[in-house]
C-alpha cells in the first residue's frame, strides 16, 4: 500500500469511529448508568430477519415475551415480535455536552430491549456503555498526547535554541523522566493525586497525569530538529539582518519541528488510550458510573466473568481497529516525515 | 574600479581582530581551544574588490562572519565607517547590519525551502521593519529584475530554481537593504563555470551601478585573479601577504604564497582576461 | 573500566534525585494512609494523631526524607504501613519474582525473534517473510491488555495452565525436582505472554540490523570468495550486526518492566506489579515509592548493561 492509500485509509477509518463516539448519545440506545435490574449479565440479544412462519423481514426484529420483556429468547411460542425502529424517540442526552436531544439512531419499543453487547452485573447495557466509554478513553487519549507534544515541543526548542546551561538542566530533567519505566511513572503520579473524586475532575486529572509522564520523549526529539535547524545557513543569514531571537524561532526553527511533532502525536494518542484503558482497568481510572474502555474490561479480570459471560469480551474486539487505524496513519507518516530515532 | 584614493577614509578598518573556538569538556573541565585566525589587520577603500585567498580550512570563512558580525571575535577592532562595530550594543549594531551583506557558498542551505522567492528577498526589509508588505513585495519584484530573474517566478521556491538562479536570488536578498560592502564567502565554487561567468558579470554590473564593495573569499586563484583589485593571502590563520593584485601576481614576498601561486600562467594573459571595468 | 565506574556513579546519583523526586510527589498527596480510619466514626482523632506520630507521618519533609535514606543503610527503606513490616524485605521477595518472569520472557522473546529476524532477513521477500510481518503487525496493534486477558481467558477454558500465582498448593512439599517443575508450569503463561508482546519490535530490529549488513560491501565481497551462506551469517554478519542488537538487549530488558507490571497484575503474578497497585490504593506511600525505585533502577541497569556490552565487543568505540 502506498503511504497515501495507507494514510487515506487510516483517516477515514479514524473519523468514522471518532464520529460515532462523538454522536455517542445518539448511537447508543441507553444512557450508560441506566440499569435494568432484571437482565443482569445478558447475553447479545438476537437480531432476527426470518419470523417462525419463514418469512423474511428486511427490518431486524427481536423476540420478547410481553410480560416480562426479557430478551435472549429464541423461540417464537408465546413471544412477540417487536422490529427495530429507526430514529426513535428516548432517553434524553447532550450532543457534545452542550445541545439537549431525545432522537437515538435505533431501538426497540417497550417492553422489549434490545443489548446488542449485552448486559453487565447491574443489568446495563454494554453497547452504549462502549459508546460513552469511547468518549473518555479516546478524549483523554487525543488531549493527554497534545499536553505531551505541546509540552514536549516547548521544553525541547527552549533547550535546542538557547543551549548551554538551560540545554543541560533540561536534559537532565528529561533524563529523570526516561529514567523511569512509563507505566510504574505513571501510576506513581496517580497516586500522587486524590483517589475519589468527582468524574470531570478525574477526567483533567487523569489527562495532566498522562501529559506529564510522556513529555520527556518528544522533548528529545524537537531539540534535536532544532539544534540542527539552527545551525542552518539560513538562520545565519537572517540573523545577518539583525532577526531578534524570537523572529527566528517562530518564522524559521519552528516550522521545521512540525512534522516530528505531528509524527509524535500519532504515534502517542493511542498509547495514551491505552494507558487510560490499563488505568481504569485496574482502578484508577474515572469511577463509577462513568464507563471507559477500561473500566468495561476490568470485570474480566473475577474468574466467573471470564469463564461464562464471553459477550464481555467484545469491548476488547471493538479496540482493535482504532488501533489499526491510528498505526496506518502513524506508518504512513513516519515513512514521509522520516524515520525517528529512538 | 577606481584606484583607492588616499583622500577618501577606507570604508573598512580591522586591526588585530582574532578569534578562537572553545570547546569545554564537561567532565573534565578542561578546555580545547582552535585558533581560527590571529592578527588580522586589513583596510578596505571603497569600490575596490578584495580577495582574501588561502586553502581550506585555514580561517577564511571563519573571518567572513566576523566581518559581517555573525561571530564576535575575541579580540581585535573592526572599525566601519570609523565606528568601532564591535563596542557597539545589538540594537547599535542594527544599521550596520544593513550595510554588512554576506553571501553564503551554498545557495540551497541558506535559503528556506519553505519561502517562496519573493518572500525569501523581502526578508530583510521584513526584519529591520521597512514598508509596508505590499510595497517590500514590489522591491523584491525589483531585485530579482536587477539580477536577472524573470518576476513571474516569484511565487516559485527556491528548489524550483537551478544552482546558478539560486545564487542570484541570493545576492538579490543582499541588495535589499541598499548595502555597502558585500562578501562572498566562496560563493561561486558551487556553480559551473556557465553560471560563475554569468554570475560575474552581474557582480560587475552591480558593484558599478550600485557603488558596491566587494570581498571575495575563495581557493580559486584563476578567479580571484580576474575580478579582484587587491589581494590578501591567509596561511595558518594570518595574513601573510596583501597587495594589489598586479603587483602580487608578479612578484610574491611570502614564500607560501609563492608556491600558491606557483601554477597560475603569465600576468599578461591574466590581465587579458580580466572584466572590462577592473583595470589595475 | 574507568567508563564504567563514571556510568555507575551516574545511575548511582540518578537514582537518588528519582528517590527525591517520588518522595516529594508522594508528599502532594492528600490524604495518607489513615484515612480510611479517620472515616470510621468509632476512632477518635486523637488515636488517628498517634498513629500518625507513632508512624512518623506528622514529621516535616526533609527530616522524614534523611531517615528515610537513613533506613536505607539498615535494608530497610521505610515502612510498609499496610503490612508493618520493613519495606525492604517485602519488596525484595516481590523482586525476585519480577525478576524471574522478566528474565525468562527476555530470554524466550530473544529466542523467538532472533532466528526469526535472521530467517527472515536472508529469505527476504519470500512468503515466509511476509508472513511473519503479517503476524507480527497483528501482535503489534492488539494491545497487551488483550493478549493478557486472551491468554488468562485461554487457562480458565483449557485447564492447560494454572490461571495465577507461582506455585500450586501444597507445593512446600515436594521434593526440589518437582518444585522446579511447579515453578516452570505456573512461569510459563505470563512469561509468554510478555514474551509475546515485546517480539514484534525485537524481530522487526533483529531484521533490519541482519539486512544492513547482510547488504553491506565486505559481506558480498566474502561470499564472492565462496565463502558457503552458513560460515558467512555466523562469522562474518552476525558478529558485526551485534553491536546494535546489544543496545537492542539493554533495551528491551528495560523496557519489558513496564508491561510485566501489567502482565502481573491480570495473570495473578506474585511481583512487584500487584504490590504497587495495591499500596497505591491503600495510600502505602513508602512502598509506593521502593517500587519506582527499583524499577527505575532496574531500567538503568539494563541499559548500562548494554552500553558495557557494547563497548566490550566494539573495538572502535573503545578507540575513541
Amino acid at each position: 500500500m502506498t503511504y497515501r492509500h495507507k494514510l487515506w485509509t487510516g483517516l477515514i477509518l479514524l473519523g468514522g469511529i471518532h464520529t460515532v463516539i462523538l454522536l455517542a448519545g445518539f448511537v447508543a440506545p441507553y444512557h450508560f448508568a441506566t440499569q435494568y435490574r432484571e437482565f443482569p449479565f445478558a447475553p447479545p440479544t438476537r437480531l432476527h430477519f426470518v419470523d417462525d412462519q419463514g418469512r423474511f423481514h428486511w427490518r431486524p426484529f427481536v423476540y420478547a415475551s410481553p410480560d416480562s420483556g426479557s430478551p435472549d429468547e429464541t423461540q417464537a411460542d408465546g413471544k412477540h415480535r417487536y422490529p427495530v425502529n429507526f430514529l426513535v424517540q428516548g432517553c434524553a442526552y447532550k450532543i457534545g455536552g452542550i445541545f439537549p436531544a431525545h432522537r437515538h439512531l435505533f431501538g426497540v419499543a417497550e417492553p422489549a430491549e434490545i443489548f446488542l453487547l449485552g448486559t453487565d452485573e447491574y443489568g446495563r447495557d454494554q453497547f452504549s456503555r462502549f459508546l460513552y466509554g469511547g468518549q473518555i478513553s479516546l478524549l483523554s487519549g487525543l488531549l493527554g498526547a497534545s499536553f505531551s507534544v505541546l509540552f514536549g515541543l516547548a521544553i525541547g526548542s527552549i533547550a535546542g535554541f538557547y543551549g548551554r546551561w538551560i540545554d543541560d538542566v533540561l536534559m537532565r530533567v528529561v533524563e529523570l523522566f526516561l529514567a523511569c519505566p512509563w507505566l510504574y511513572l505513571l501510576f506513581a503520579v496517580r497516586a500522587a493525586l486524590p483517589l475519589h473524586l468527582p468524574e470531570w475532575q478525574v477526567f483533567t486529572l487523569l489527562i495532566a497525569v498522562l501529559g506529564l509522564v510522556g513529555w520527556a520523549r518528544p522533548a528529545r526529539l524537537i531539540r534535536g530538529v532544532v539544534l540542527s535547524a539552527k545551525e542552518r545557513n539560513f538562520v545565519l543569514a537572517c540573523r545577518g539582518f539583525g532577526a531578534s531571537n524570537s523572529y527566528l524561532l517562530f518564522r524559521h526553527i519552528l516550522p521545521q519541528t512540525y512534522g516530528v511533532a505531528l509524527t509524535q502525536m500519532t504515534l502517542l494518542i493511542p498509547q495514551y488510550v491505552l494507558a487510560e484503558v490499563t488505568l481504569s482497568f485496574l482502578g484508577l481510572g474515572v469511577g463509577e458510573p462513568m464507563p471507559s474502555w477500561g473500566s468495561l474490561l476490568s470485570y474480566l479480570q473475577q474468574y466467573y466473568v471470564l469463564e461464562s459471560y464471553w459477550w464481555m469480551f467484545l469491548p476488547a474486539l471493538l479496540l482493535v481497529p482504532t488501533f489499526l487505524a491510528y498505526k496506518a496513519v502513524s506508518d504512513a507518516l513516519l515513512e514521509r516525515v522520516g524515520a525517528v530515532s529512538l | 574600479m577606481c584606484t583607492p584614493s588616499t583622500e577618501t577614509p577606507a570604508l573598512l578598518v580591522a586591526r588585530g581582530l582574532s578569534q578562537q573556538y572553545r570547546k569545554t569538556n564537561l567532565f573534565s573541565g578542561s578546555v580545547l581551544a582552535v585558533p581560527a585566525f590571529e592578527d588580522v589587520s586589513l583596510v578596505l577603500h571603497r569600490r575596490t574588490t578584495l580577495a582574501l585567498v588561502g586553502e581550506s580550512g585555514v580561517g577564511k570563512s571563519s573571518l567572513a562572519r566576523c566581518l559581517t558580525l555573525l561571530e564576535k571575535p575575541l579580540r581585535g577592532e573592526l572599525l566601519f565607517e570609523g565606528q568601532n562595530l564591535l563596542k557597539l550594543s545589538k540594537d547599535e549594531l542594527l544599521p550596520f547590519r544593513r550595510a554588512i551583506q554576506l553571501v553564503f557558498q551554498d545557495p540551497t542551505s541558506s535559503l528556506n525551502p519553505r519561502l517562496t522567492a519573493a518572500e525569501i528577498i523581502a526578508e530583510p526589509l521584513l526584519v529591520q521593519r521597512e514598508g509596508a508588505s505590499g510595497l517590500r513585495h514590489q522591491r523584491a519584484l525589483q531585485l530579482m529584475g536587477q539580477v536577472g530573474l524573470p518576476m513571474k517566478w516569484s511565487d516559485k521556491r527556491p528548489l524550483e530554481f537551478s544552482g546558478g538562479q539560486r545564487q542570484r536570488l541570493a545576492i538579490a536578498r543582499a541588495l535589499a537593504l541598499r548595502p555597502s560592502l558585500i562578501i562572498f564567502d566562496e560563493a561561486l565554487s558551487n556553480l559551473d563555470i556557465e553560471s560563475q561567468e554569468l554570475i560575474l558579470r552581474l557582480l560587475a554590473d552591480l558593484q558599478s551601478e550600485h557603488r558596491l564593495t566587494y570581498i571575495h573569499v575563495s581557493h580559486d586563484l584563476q578567479l580571484v585573479s580576474r575580478i579582484a583589485d587587491e589581494c590578501a593571502v591567509m596561511h595558518q590563520g594570518r595574513i601573510v601577504e596583501h597587495k594589489p593584485i598586479a603587483r602580487l601576481l608578479e612578484h610574491q614576498d611570502d614564500p607560501y604564497t609563492r608556491e600558491l601561486f606557483a601554477g597560475m600562467s603569465s600576468v599578461e594573459s591574466i590581465l587579458k582576461n580580466r572584466f572590462a571595468e577592473v583595470v589595475p | 573500566m574507568k567508563y564504567a565506574c563514571r556510568r555507575l556513579i551516574h545511575a548511582a546519583l540518578l537514582l537518588v534525585a528519582i528517590s527525591f523526586f517520588s518522595f516529594a510527589l508522594a508528599q502532594l498527596a492528600p490524604g495518607d494512609f489513615f484515612d480510611a480510619l479517620r472515616l470510621n466514626p468509632q476512632t477518635s482523632p486523637q488515636t488517628v494523631e498517634h498513629l500518625r506520630s507513632e508512624y512518623g507521618l506528622n514529621r516535616p519533609f526533609l527530616v522524614r526524607y534523611l531517615r528515610w535514606l537513613e533506613s536505607i543503610l539498615h535494608g530497610e527503606m521505610g515502612l510498609s504501613l499496610a503490612y508493618n513490616s520493613p519495606v525492604g524485605p517485602l519488596l525484595l521477595v516481590r523482586a525476585r519474582n519480577t525478576l524471574l518472569l522478566t528474565g525468562s520472557a527476555v530470554a524466550l522473546s530473544w529466542l523467538l525473534a532472533l532466528p526469526l529476524g535472521v530467517w527472515t532477513a536472508v529469505k527476504r521477500g519470500t512468503w515466509p517473510d511476509r508472513m511473519a510481518e503479517c503476524a507480527v503487525s497483528t501482535i503489534l496493534t492488539v494491545p497487551d491488555l488483550l493478549i493478557f486477558l486472551a491468554l488468562l481467558l485461554l487457562a480458565v477454558r483449557t485447564g492447560w495452565f494454572p490461571a495465577g500465582g507461582m506455585a500450586s498448593l501444597g507445593a512446600n512439599d515436594l521434593g526440589p525436582a518437582s518444585k522446579f517443575h511447579d515453578l516452570l508450569f505456573h512461569l510459563a503463561l505470563p512469561s509468554f505472554g510478555l514474551a509475546l508482546v515485546t517480539v514484534p519490535v525485537l524481530f522487526r530490529h533483529v531484521r533490519a540490523a541482519l539486512m544492513e549488513v547482510l547488504d553491506s560491501p565486505f559481506l558480498r565481497a566474502a561470499r564472492g570468495h565462496g565463502i558457503p551462506e552458513g560460515r558467512l551469517l555466523l562469522r562474518y554478519a552476525l558478529p558485526v550486526a551485534a553491536n546494535p542488537l546489544l543496545s537492542l538487549l539493554g533495551f528491551s530488558v528495560g523496557s519489558m518492566l513496564s508491561m510485566s507490571l501489567l502482565a502481573e497484575v491480570i495473570l495473578s503474578w506474585p511481583g512487584i506489579g500487584p504490590l504497587l497497585l495495591e499500596a497505591i490504593l491503600a495510600r502505602d506511600v513508602y512502598v509506593v515509592i521502593a517500587a519506582i525505585i527499583f524499577s527505575s533502577a532496574f531500567l538503568i541497569l539494563g541499559n548500562l548493561l548494554a552500553d558495557l556490552l557494547i563497548i566490550a565487543s566494539d573495538p572502535r568505540i573503545r578507540m575513541e
